[in-house]
């Protein structure tokens, strides 16, 4: 029986509206989702777990809103709920977040935990691999397939140089890619089941760690840079492409 | 002494639940990923999407608000119209075939069926494992449905049923029939009963899907029933009930007629909002342009309203209150704003409305069907009218 804790993250829509207006972020709070990449981790595990036998818990970090989510990893099959909750509003980096998960998982049995390789909002991609050295256990990123085999996890990764095959021993963590697969659509029967499997709630002041800290600090935002507008040249075409050799001579940085 | 004794009315809501959200999301997730890649090839080929009926029921959605112990999602009415909504957004056919099937020919069964007849018909039509198809309509009585000519005659345990039936949804395509007819043609809607019959059997001839203007991948045809012999025990409801039950299922179709217009409306207007955006004349956006702004808040605030109507129906089916003026409020509503939007849509793509290159000219098609199925606008003013008279007193 193998046992998967697939971490979570709410993030916000991808498609929502989103505006920067001095320095501070605004966004519609009422789109918030499951990062696609722990998605991805969450359809891994429960599709391992389908095959194997096993048991997959959710965790997610989060305020009290995110609740939501982790109730969408549940409708999705998780078998049952950790929400550790933070407080609402507070901007805390990676490292905070991999702390807490270290004192939550500190105690914790298991064979794998799995991760998003990075999530939507902050593109970071820091927490799984911190997490999996504040544990300190064995650790592969950007997954691209699992398999299961004898307690072991075989991670194909997606590598600099084409992909790389890692065996990964238990306890292990890994973080996954979103082009692993398809996560499924919660099913009508996933919907209702998820209302009656346990959620275990946990005040993130009530675990303690020397991880449990930011140690960077959002100062703002600001508009990504607008692109300068290209050059439109017209005339007769031996002209223009003289012209246009001059300038790929010219110009540095140019193919 | 105390004046403390009224009840305190509960407090109006429009917030959905966290399940009804859920649905909400999941079904627009699945309408995105799986409903509308294809959708204009579908009504071009005007293929029913077998396909896409079994992925639905794997997701519970052929059996929303029946009960779980029936093979149901056990939901409600609200989790019903969102759904269908959501599938309307992008494909009128795929939502009026999950539509029909739930509320008329399942829903006539989850109404009136007993113990065993739910076990073994609604069972598998709300998993999604056969279809239903409800036979009223007839080439000579569409809205005087009381006027049909099929006959039921009993001859000791089985009824001997003929008739033909027409404009019949998932007609070629359905496995289980629930089939109107007279078992006593001398006592008028009181002579009327319903049958649960099986495709399977001799003398059921489903005819060929017919050609329509819209709502092309859905499945409408003929059904004739020569001299089938339907088990007593396929009587659904009491004898002489058929039509009231009718009247019923009919009042719990149109809220489903409702949340399907809300649907095309709202395609219509999310596709516009798309094609003003992108559309440049006279160098700017065509969207920037007062006359196509008011169009589009025009078709916004009367989805807006139109699905509050839908919304208020489904809840009082929820609650167990009277809902026959809401629902056909909501139908008819619903059904002339999404015709509305549906030509307004088309109007603000131009030229390229006109092509099926785009969705709108499929919602203008498939749209006029939500003003003439299930009571056309002309039958909901008939039954308000008496509704409102009824209500004001001004029949004595």
């Amino acid at each position: 029986m193998i046992h998967f804790y697939v971490c979570l993250k709410q993030v916000p829509d991808v498609y929502a509206p989103l505006q920067i207006k001095d320095g501070e972020l605004i966004q519609d709070s009422g789109r918030m989702v499951l990062n696609a990449y722990d998605a991805s981790a969450l359809e891994e595990a429960l599709v391992l777990t389908e095959k194997h036998g096993g048991k997959v818990t959710a965790v997610l970090a989060g305020p009290e809103k995110a609740k939501e989510t982790l109730r969408k990893g549940l409708a999705m099959g998780a078998d049952e709920g950790v929400h550790i909750v933070t407080e609402e509003g507070s901007a805390y980096d990676s490292l905070y977040y991999a702390g807490l998960l270290a004192a939550f998982f500190r105690d914790k049995e298991y064979h794998f935990i799995s991760c998003g390789k990075q999530s939507q909002d902050t593109d970071a991609g820091l927490t799984g691999s911190m997490l999996a050295q504040l544990l300190e256990l064995p650790y592969a990123t950007n997954a691209v397939g699992l398999t299961l085999e004898d307690n072991r996890l075989l991670v194909k990764r997606q590598g600099d140089h084409g992909q790389e095959m890692i065996e990964l021993p238990s306890p292990g963590l890994v973080t996954c890619s979103n082009d692993m697969n398809e996560p499924r659509i919660p099913s009508l029967k996933g919907i209702m089941q998820s209302k009656k499997k346990p959620v275990e709630t946990i005040q993130a002041s009530s675990l303690t760690g020397d991880g449990i800290r930011s140690v960077t600090t959002l100062l703002g935002y600001e508009e990504k840079p607008k692109r300068e507008p290209g050059q439109k040249f017209e005339g007769d075409p031996e002209e223009l492409a003289i012209t246009i050799a001059g300038l790929l001579d010219s110009k540095e940085n140019l193919m | 002494m105390s004046f403390d004794v009224l009840e305190r009315s509960h407090p109006i809501s429009f917030d959905l639940s966290e399940d009804q959200i859920m649905i909400r999301d999941s079904v627009r997730e699945f309408a995105a990923r799986h409903i509308a890649p294809d959708v204009i090839r579908r009504d071009m080929e005007k293929t029913f999407p077998h396909e896409i009926i079994e992925m639905l029921a794997d997701q519970g959605l052929m059996g929303i608000y029946h009960e779980e112990k029936f093979g149901g999602a056990g939901f409600d009415t609200i989790s019903f119209c969102l759904a269908l909504e959501e599938i309307a957004r992008w494909d009128a056919s795929l939502a009026l075939t999950v539509a029909s099937h739930t509320s008329l020919g399942s829903g006539h069964i989850a109404l009136a069926g007993d113990e065993q007849q739910k076990t073994t018909y609604l069972v598998p039509l709300a998993r999604g494992e056969k279809l239903a198809a409800w036979c009223l309509t007839e080439p000579g009585s569409g809205s005087d449905s009381s006027g049909l000519k099929t006959t039921a005659v009993k001859q000791g345990d089985t009824y001997l049923l003929n008739g033909a039936k027409t404009f019949i949804t998932q007609g070629s395509v359905g496995d289980v029939y629930v089939v109107l007819a007279k078992t006593d043609p001398s006592k008028g809607t009181k002579g009327i009963s319903a049958f649960i019959v099986e495709r399977e059997w001799d003398g059921v001839k489903p005819g060929q899907p017919m050609h329509k203007m819209g709502m092309n991948s859905s499945d409408t045809a003929e059904v004739v029933f020569d001299q089938v012999r339907v088990p007593a025990e396929n009587l659904l409801g009491k004898e002489g009930y058929g039509f009231i039950d009718t009247m019923k299922v009919l009042d719990g179709g149109r809220i489903g007629i409702g949340a399907l217009s809300v649907g095309i409306a709202r395609g219509a207007l999310e596709e516009s909002m798309k094609y003003a955006k992108e559309r440049k004349q006279f160098g700017s956006s065509i969207g920037d342009f007062q006359a196509i702004e008011h169009k589009m808040v025009n078709m916004a605030v009367e989805t807006d309203a139109a699905r509050l109507l839908v919304m208020r129906a489904a809840w009082r089916k929820d609650q167990g209150k009277p809902f026959t003026k809401e629902a056909s409020m909501a139908k008819l509503f619903a059904s002339e704003i999404a015709e509305r939007a549906a030509l307004e849509a088309v109007q603000i793509h131009g030229g390229y409305g006109y092509t099926k290159e785009y969705h709108v000219e499929r919602f203008l098609r498939d749209v006029k069907l939500m003003t003439i199925g299930e009571g056309t606008s002309e039958i909901q003013r008939l039954i308000l009218a008496r509704e409102l008279k009824k209500e004001m007193g001004y029949m004595e």
